[in-house]
């Protein structure tokens, strides 16, 4: 195994963020859960089905788990690495015979695991949908598959930050501003289109005005519970965009390991 | 082991290294000695293959450092002058992490391990957090950690500050026994009596170029039996300055320093020169009072080099 997983692992979890986060992303996703299903529950006297409540609580719970996953995944990223400039160690790792695909392999990884191990920590919460029907494993599995890319490329966006950067505060600011400009940003330029477009159908907006919308989390988190047929070309789309800009800020990240002995 | 030939390094256009130049036979302490931006670390930080070159060449044991920077990280232990540790990490697990980085088989791993916190006296501290070390020990746990791996050359930027004097020598000790070994140092310090202690040999570097001590060497030669030099320590009633014109009327007499009622002279020759000298003085009615005849220190030769170039 390479031994920079062993080691992001070990002192991740010796932190007291290592069990202070995950109960709070805990504690947080349960509220929000709990809050929609009595906000439901109380319409039902008004005819409300179960698995409509089902459906609702998936789609309140995926949407949340997102945005507290995106909120924490700069947190284990940002820091991977100018936490080894801040503490001098950049140097002894270079200096190894670790190779620079090694060291950012190991500090992905552990970002990574970690995430989805909040990811994980979160499914018995989510699965009392099940109780409620309306939704299929299908939808959970494209919603897991979906959070995890979108989750990778933001740990990707936040190392090649933490690569450019000496400082921690640095690199989680540009991290959380990358995080905004993706989820706000597009959303924002995406309105601005349709607002001079008006009245146009989604099928008829042209590929300039649609493209913001392919960087944003959420829509793509969104397009993952089409049926399967209409995947394409939104969902896919999305895809290899996120998958694109993951795999651009993986070599340039690379880029500044290999020239690391520069700036440490 | 080490060959630096007219090496250059700039940082945003100002230059670090300006054509310097160095060699390090195999099995020699080494010395590098200069003022604050000399261009030690850089040098060093280019031997251990942190920072490329903009031009000239630097190689280890025939290596180019540049060109090949993965095969020098193997036989090279580089310790930088403020050596990054894991605080959270306990000791032998810092060292684990590093043995694995290494690449020493699993199963010479664990006995790397236990024969480094031996030789750094930190066997009793194994399951400590690194935290918990004074500083001198940190210092200790970070040389074992760049010795785990059997590097023929070891490259010490300042490893000695910060040191309290018996740590100082116990590190002194240590070096001279991995010397003992025959693995290379290369070793910089402000030091200068740990470096005239341990060293054959000190390079002077200033302004990225080679330095020379005055008397046109720039490499100073600290173990050579029988130096063709002596310094003497020379008070006088009266104005030094006037003795020191006088003194230099004899050939091979050099002053290296001259306060008020006192200097310090260079004579090239034999103890028999210094009495023609001391002769001299007193003929022309100079009244020495002390004429003490001091071994030439390596901080001598600094004042010399360096005198006017505190930074």
């Amino acid at each position: 195994m390479n031994p920079m997983i062993g080691k992001e692992l070990r002192q991740r979890m010796r932190e007291r963020r290592g069990w202070i986060l995950p109960s709070l992303y805990l504690v947080a996703l349960g509220a929000v859960i709990a809050f929609a299903y009595f906000q439901m529950t109380r319409r039902t006297f008004r005819g409300v089905q179960g698995f409509e409540i089902g459906v609702g609580l998936f789609l309140t719970a995926a949407y949340s788990q997102l945005a507290f996953l995106l909120l924490l995944t700069p947190i284990f990223s940002a820091a991977a690495l100018t936490i080894e400039k801040e503490q001098r160690t950049m140097a002894g790792l270079l200096t190894s015979l670790l190779g620079p695909t090694e060291i950012w392999w190991g500090k992905f990884a552990a970002s990574l695991m970690y995430v989805l191990l909040l990811l994980v920590a979160g499914l018995p919460i989510l699965s009392v949908v099940f109780a409620f029907g309306g939704v299929g494993p299908r939808e959970v599995g494209m919603a897991t598959i979906t959070t995890i890319v979108i989750l990778a490329t933001t740990s990707a966006i936040s190392l090649y930050w933490s690569s450019a950067f000496r400082r921690s505060v640095h690199a989680t600011a540009v991290s959380y501003v990358s995080v905004i400009l993706m989820t706000v940003v597009t959303f924002i330029i995406f309105a601005i289109e349709m607002s001079v477009r008006e009245g146009s159908s989604w099928s008829a907006l042209p590929g300039k005005a649609k493209a913001p919308l392919y960087f944003n989390p959420f829509f793509f988190l969104t397009v993952a519970f089409q049926p399967v047929n209409q995947l394409f070309p939104e969902w896919t789309t999305s895809l290899e965009v996120f998958v694109l800009l993951g795999v651009l800020c993986v070599l340039l990240t690379l880029r500044n390991l290999r020239r690391g002995g520069e700036g440490v | 082991m080490i060959e630096v030939e007219d090496i250059r390094k700039s940082y945003r256009g100002a230059p670090a290294l300006d054509g310097f130049n160095l060699r390090v036979a195999d099995g020699e302490l080494f010395g590098l000695v200069g003022p604050n931006g000399a261009g030690k670390t850089t040098l060093i930080r280019i031997l251990a293959t942190l920072l490329r070159p903009d031009g000239g060449r630097a190689r280890v044991a025939g290596i180019d450092v540049a060109a090949h920077p993965e095969r020098v990280k193997g036989m090279m232990g580089y310790m930088p002058d403020q050596p990054g540790l894991y605080q959270d990490m306990r000791v032998f697990e810092f060292l684990e992490f590093f043995a694995e980085a290494f690449r020493l088989p699993k199963q010479q791993r664990r006995a790397a391990v236990d024969l480094e916190l031996k030789r750094s006296d930190l066997i009793g501290r194994r399951h400590d957090y690194v935290e918990e070390l004074s500083f001198g020990m940190k210092q200790r746990l970070f040389l074992a950690k760049t010795l785990l791996h059997e590097p023929k050359l070891l490259l010490l930027d300042e490893p000695a500050t910060g040191l309290d004097p018996m740590a100082r020598i116990a590190l002194r000790q240590q070096l001279k026994e991995l010397n003992a070994q025959r693995i290379t140092i290369l070793i910089s310090s402000h030091i200068l009596a740990d470096l005239e202690d341990i060293c054959s040999r000190v390079a002077l570097i200033a302004g990225g170029m080679n330095a020379d001590d005055g008397a046109g060497q720039s490499v100073v030669e600290l173990r050579q039996a029988g130096l063709s030099t002596q310094t003497y320590d020379v008070e006088v009633l009266g104005d030094a300055a006037a003795a020191a014109k006088c003194a230099v009327e004899i050939a091979g007499v050099r002053i290296l320093e001259v306060q008020p009622a006192r200097m310090v002279l260079e004579i090239a020759g034999e103890a028999r020169d210094a009495s023609h000298l001391l002769a001299h003085l007193v003929r022309l009615g100079i009244e020495v009072v002390r004429f003490d005849r001091r071994v030439a220190t390596l901080e001598d030769r600094y004042r010399h080099a360096f005198g006017g170039k505190a930074r």
